[in-house]
């Protein structure tokens, strides 16, 4: 299974509404809308609880017939990794289903993770089976599931891996919290010594594929990556030498066996032929720059 | 006296076979329902390309004898019903025209002939078949490879027979006619002689994928398979014939009619067939090998890369599962010219694609070339030649059919599967 487009060319949508507008992806989703001169709505948590048992009614109120949603909204681990959480995030992927029963939208992009693979396979593509094996991973893969079975449109289901970039609000192990650790205390922690390998995608090149989706018309499948992994400590390296600052970095015993992750992203590549995404260097860079000010 | 052969079924494996066996000194009756294409037969069109074929029929000379008309097949002491057996896009047989066929030729044979099914079945088909008594019905398993068809069916390394029962001598006529080829003979019941073909080509499937899966990680650590290969073919236990060169996932659509079957029958019979799916996984997965080193190193805004070879192997004229045409339809974004020997690029897979006359003519400034099918003409290609020709530098040749250092000295960053990888990009 992969992504096939409805357009060949993209096609700006009557209107793209952004569920998780205030968060890290969503911003920059939005701005990125204005910048394609894209008519987009931002929905926030502020503006609708989409966890509140009502919340179904209220998000079909204010989407209109045509719209595109882009699905962004969910509460990350850092917000918790219970079965509350996971409930809570269910709650929203209810909603969003009972929404789509009732006004009939154009396309819907649910933007998902890959956190619903495991760690048995390291190399990654869309045929790899989904199993999950934290609630996050379950709470996306669930909501894929529910939203195949029971939202009435047309669906994309895109998987990011790691994103990385300026004004993340998350502080998950990678580059955004290397990047903090660098700026306020001059030493990066590493797990073991960052042996692990993993795809570090730019925020700007996920923003960029997810509206390209939106207009495209697109459904089905895809994993959002590189294709290309390095391992924690080369970009704890790559921070250091930004960091404008002499940054220790700080191996330390390691608790759990080093896991892998790289992508196949040759259905990326036939979805989106001439993909380019930034270098990693230069994704630090910009990220570097951002949070030193 | 020798005795007659007839062959039913005129395309790749019973023409093939059927000259074969007339070139081994028996008379031939070569059977095909389709009236016009026994005429083109009989015009020397041959509807397959396969090296030393028509030089071989022409010295079969009247031995090899085309009809349309099924009475003919009535004077043959041993009929082979020898279709090719077509497969869908999940390697599933159609065995319906083949059961016609035999059906048809059963009912006009000569109440004492023998008849051997030859086109390939799945494992309990011939048993099941019920048109003649055990004693009359065989099953002999076929070693078509394309593009050494005839030379492989001229010298075949053995022949494996399926029976109804092993135990009983095989029938003296067919005996005859197999002794012609000098090679043993492997008499066994119908189901194995069934599941040997398949199990030979899992073999071959086998060795490909570890050589593709040892290849790309040669490619990854500066390592070069073309250095190691030679090093397990003269491991006893490998051999000097091994199939170790790697290549760009299987294709022709034959492998993987026999891995679907395996699949299947595991999924029926509640066996361990997960490596399947492995090698299945990573046949798909090395197909586009090509366009992951073009994205890779390909940086020109709307691109020109040029396409040597579109049949899924060299001397064929085959295209089922070829690298080369997936290649094409995957590179949307990019303006294409091919060429190949002896099949035309169809429009109808790019919509940019223009089809050249020649190799260098396809090479015309290109951004990358890209040497899918190793036909023999690309080993002629001088690098410094290329490179004139071309716009870009990169040329992706999985195949290594331009020499390396010569590629190297022209300028071209050359990118063969299984040797380390160049590191500059365009």
């Amino acid at each position: 299974m992969t992504l096939s487009h409805k357009q060949g060319d993209p096609l700006k949508p009557a209107r793209i509404v952004v569920l998780g507008a205030g968060g890290f992806l969503g911003r920059r989703l939005l701005a990125a809308c204005a910048a394609s001169g894209v008519e987009a709505e931002g929905l926030g948590s502020r503006d609708l609880d989409l966890t509140d048992a009502s919340a179904g009614a209220q998000l079909a109120q204010l989407l209109r017939p045509r719209d595109v949603l882009v699905f962004l909204a969910a509460l990350t681990p850092d917000k918790g990794r219970d079965s509350s959480t996971l409930m809570r995030n269910l709650a929203m992927g209810r909603a969003v289903c009972e929404a789509t029963r009732s006004v009939e939208l154009a396309h819907l992009v649910y933007a998902s993770s890959d956190a619903v693979y495991s760690f048995a396979t390291t190399l990654i593509c869309e045929e790899t089976p989904a199993i999950p094996t934290d609630l996050y991973g379950a709470m996306h893969r669930t909501r894929e599931l529910m939203l195949a079975a029971e939202a009435k449109v047309p669906l994309a289901i895109l998987r990011l891996t790691a994103i990385y970039g300026a004004d993340d609000t998350h502080n998950s192990y990678g580059p955004n919290r290397f990047a903090r650790q660098a700026h306020k205390d001059g030493r990066i922690a590493l797990f073991g010594n960052g042996e692990e390998m993993r795809d570090h995608l730019y925020v700007d090149d996920a923003i960029d594929l997810m509206l390209q989706a939106a207009m495209r018309g697109s459904t089905g499948l895809l994993n959002l990556a590189t294709g290309k992994s390095e391992s924690f400590r080369a970009v704890a390296d790559l921070v250091a030498a930004q960091a404008g600052r002499h940054v220790e970095i700080v191996p330390s015993a390691r608790q759990n066996p080093a896991t892998h992750r790289h992508f196949d992203v040759t259905n990326l590549m036939r979805a989106f032929p001439g993909t380019r995404f930034k270098p990693l260097a230069d994704g630090l860079v910009a990220t570097v720059g951002a949070i030193r000010g | 006296m020798k005795p007659t052969v007839g062959f039913a079924g005129m395309t790749h494996l019973g023409l093939v076979s059927a000259a074969a066996v007339a070139g081994r000194g028996f008379k031939v009756v070569c059977f095909d329902s389709d009236q016009a294409l026994v005429d083109r037969l009989t015009r020397r069109q041959w509807p397959v390309l396969e090296p030393g074929l028509d030089e071989l029929i022409r010295s079969n000379g009247a031995r090899q004898h085309f009809t349309a008309a099924p009475s003919d097949l009535a004077a043959c002491d041993v009929i082979y019903v020898a279709p090719d057996v077509p497969t869908d896009d999940q390697g599933r047989s159609d065995v319906s025209g083949l059961t016609a066929l035999v059906r048809g030729t059963a009912a006009v044979m000569d109440p004492g002939a023998v008849m051997v099914v030859l086109s390939q079945v799945p494992p309990g088909y011939t048993r099941t078949l019920g048109v003649l008594s055990p004693e009359r019905l065989y099953y002999q398993v076929e070693t078509l490879v394309f593009g050494q068809a005839v030379e492989r069916a001229m010298k075949p390394e053995r022949t494996i027979v399926g029976c109804a029962d092993p135990a009983r001598p095989l029938d003296a006529r067919l005996r005859a006619v197999l002794d012609g080829f000098g090679c043993p003979i492997l008499p066994m019941r119908y189901e194995s002689a069934e599941l040997a073909k398949i199990s030979i080509n899992c073999c071959l499937v086998a060795s490909i994928v570890v050589a593709n899966t040892l290849a790309e990680l040669c490619e990854q650590i500066g390592a070069d398979w073309s250095e190691i290969a030679p090093a397990l073919k003269l491991d006893r236990r490998i051999g000097p014939h091994a199939y170790l060169a790697p290549g760009l996932g299987i294709a022709g659509g034959n492998l993987e009619r026999d891995l679907a079957t395996v699949q299947r029958l595991a999924e029926i019979q509640g066996t361990e067939a997960g490596v399947v799916a492995a090698w299945l996984r990573n046949s798909r997965y090395r197909r586009y090998w090509p366009l992951r080193q073009l994205q890779e190193r390909v940086r020109a805004v709307d691109p020109v890369i040029g396409i040597l070879g579109v049949t899924y192997k060299e001397n064929t004229h085959s295209i089922k599962n070829s690298p080369a045409v997936a290649l094409i339809k995957a590179l949307t974004g990019c303006r294409l010219a091919a060429f190949d020997p002896v099949v035309r690029a169809s429009a109808e897979w790019h919509p940019r694609l223009t089809v050249a006359d020649n190799p260098l003519a396809a090479c015309d400034g290109a951004d990358a070339v890209a040497i899918m099918t190793p036909w023999p003409l690309f080993r002629t290609l001088g690098p410094a030649d290329l490179a004139q020709r071309m716009h870009g530098r990169v040329v992706i040749d999985p195949f290594a059919m331009l020499d390396r250092a010569a590629a190297a000295a022209a300028g071209l960053e050359h990118v063969v599967l299984g040797a380390p990888l160049p590191g500059d990009q365009q």
